[in-house]
């Protein structure tokens, strides 16, 4: 109901209040996610991480969040749904469908 | 309220071990900026960059008023959720420019960080690359945010604890016939003298990244032809010479 959704809507998103990691020692990963490659971090100052690319494409299917601000003419939602999602080859293949049935 | 730190250590909750109620997130190296431009944002939208006195800010003024300002991200998260809802550069109108700039960096050569440097760039023929562009354009963002363009960052000798990159942004462009992606640097070879061997191996270390590792061609590879040129670095300086400056390529 419309009542739900702006209460949902209302919360902070976990995003918002999440902590920036500070080590990535610290941080265990569930099986099958990958820690960033460690040569890219031997000498990292606290927070200064610097990541591969295979590390990051693990994030792409998860993080779906849209950002808080005006997306304006750039915004998927501005062109309609048949837009959503036109990559990629680069991880597993498949491609998010349509929910406009 | 006193935390136990071993206790809190372990429930330290990624957005891979939960979804939606993680508590850490990944921050990036430095904070970026994504901007945009297309014909439709001209005149239309002022730049939200507080104004200074800054005579070359000031100077880049009249073009940054066309110049859309979208987003300040600083985690791997919130990149995504920004990439996961708005277009690739392939659904972009004509004439339209993505820029993904380190925070407090204007994507102009005008800009303190830029002016003395310049940039690799690739053209890609719009007809081949229409659906290869948008993969080519992601790579080469990750490659900025995780940091990995620059070698001299992924030296495993480095013994700086926090150098700064050589990278000032990315840009996409897309035009009528071909797609442009570009590698802003701070600095370019033969602008100062100074260390110039040590800076040109450095820069022509991020074009053989971003044209092997980035955009998945070989070391040598020719890939100039209509409407397609190979990946070659120019400093703006030189830029501004109209057809005269120097090119480097990988």
């Amino acid at each position: 109901s419309g009542a739900t959704k702006n209460v949902v809507a209302a919360l902070p998103s976990a995003l918002a209040t999440a902590r920036v990691i500070e080590d990535l020692d610290h941080i265990s990963y569930p099986e099958g996610i990958s820690s960033p490659k460690p040569e890219l971090n031997t000498n990292s100052k606290k927070g200064k991480f610097r990541y591969d690319r295979d590390f990051l494409l693990q994030f792409m299917k998860v993080c779906t969040e849209k950002p808080d601000v005006p997306l304006d003419v750039i915004g998927l939602e501005a062109v309609g749904e048949q837009q959503h999602y036109p990559m990629t080859r680069t991880s597993s293949g498949r491609h998010r469908t349509s929910s406009t049935a | 309220i006193e935390v136990d730190m071993a206790a809190q250590a372990e429930t330290l909750k990624t957005v891979f071990n939960d979804p939606k109620n993680f508590n850490v997130k990944h921050p990036l190296y430095s904070a970026w900026t994504l901007w945009f431009d297309s014909p439709a944002t001209k005149g239309r939208n002022l730049p939200q960059t507080p104004v200074t006195a800054n005579t070359r800010r000031a100077a880049a003024h009249g073009w940054m008023e066309d110049i859309k300002r979208v987003i300040n991200i600083d985690s791997v998260e919130e990149f995504w959720g920004l990439y996961n809802n708005i277009l690739p550069p392939s659904a972009l109108p004509q004439k339209a420019n993505y820029y993904l700039f380190k925070e407090g960096i204007i994507p102009a050569w005008e800009d303190e960080a830029n002016k003395l440097g310049g940039k690799w760039s690739i053209q890609l023929p719009k007809e081949k690359n229409r659906r290869h562009v948008d993969t080519l354009w992601l790579y080469t963002m990750l490659a900025a945010i995780g940091e990995t363009f620059d070698p001299y960052l992924t030296d495993p000798e480095l013994l700086e604890p926090h150098p700064e990159s050589l990278v000032t942004g990315v840009i996409v462009s897309s035009r009528p016939q071909f797609y442009r992606i570009s590698i802003w640097t701070r600095s370019a070879p033969g602008i100062n003298s100074e260390d110039d061997d040590k800076l040109r191996q450095r820069i022509e270390g991020i074009g053989r990244h971003f044209k092997t590792s980035v955009l998945g061609y070989n070391e040598g590879q020719k890939l100039a032809g209509p409407l397609a040129t190979e990946v070659e670095f120019i400093s703006h300086k030189d830029s501004e010479k109209k057809g005269k400056g120097r090119k480097i390529t990988v």
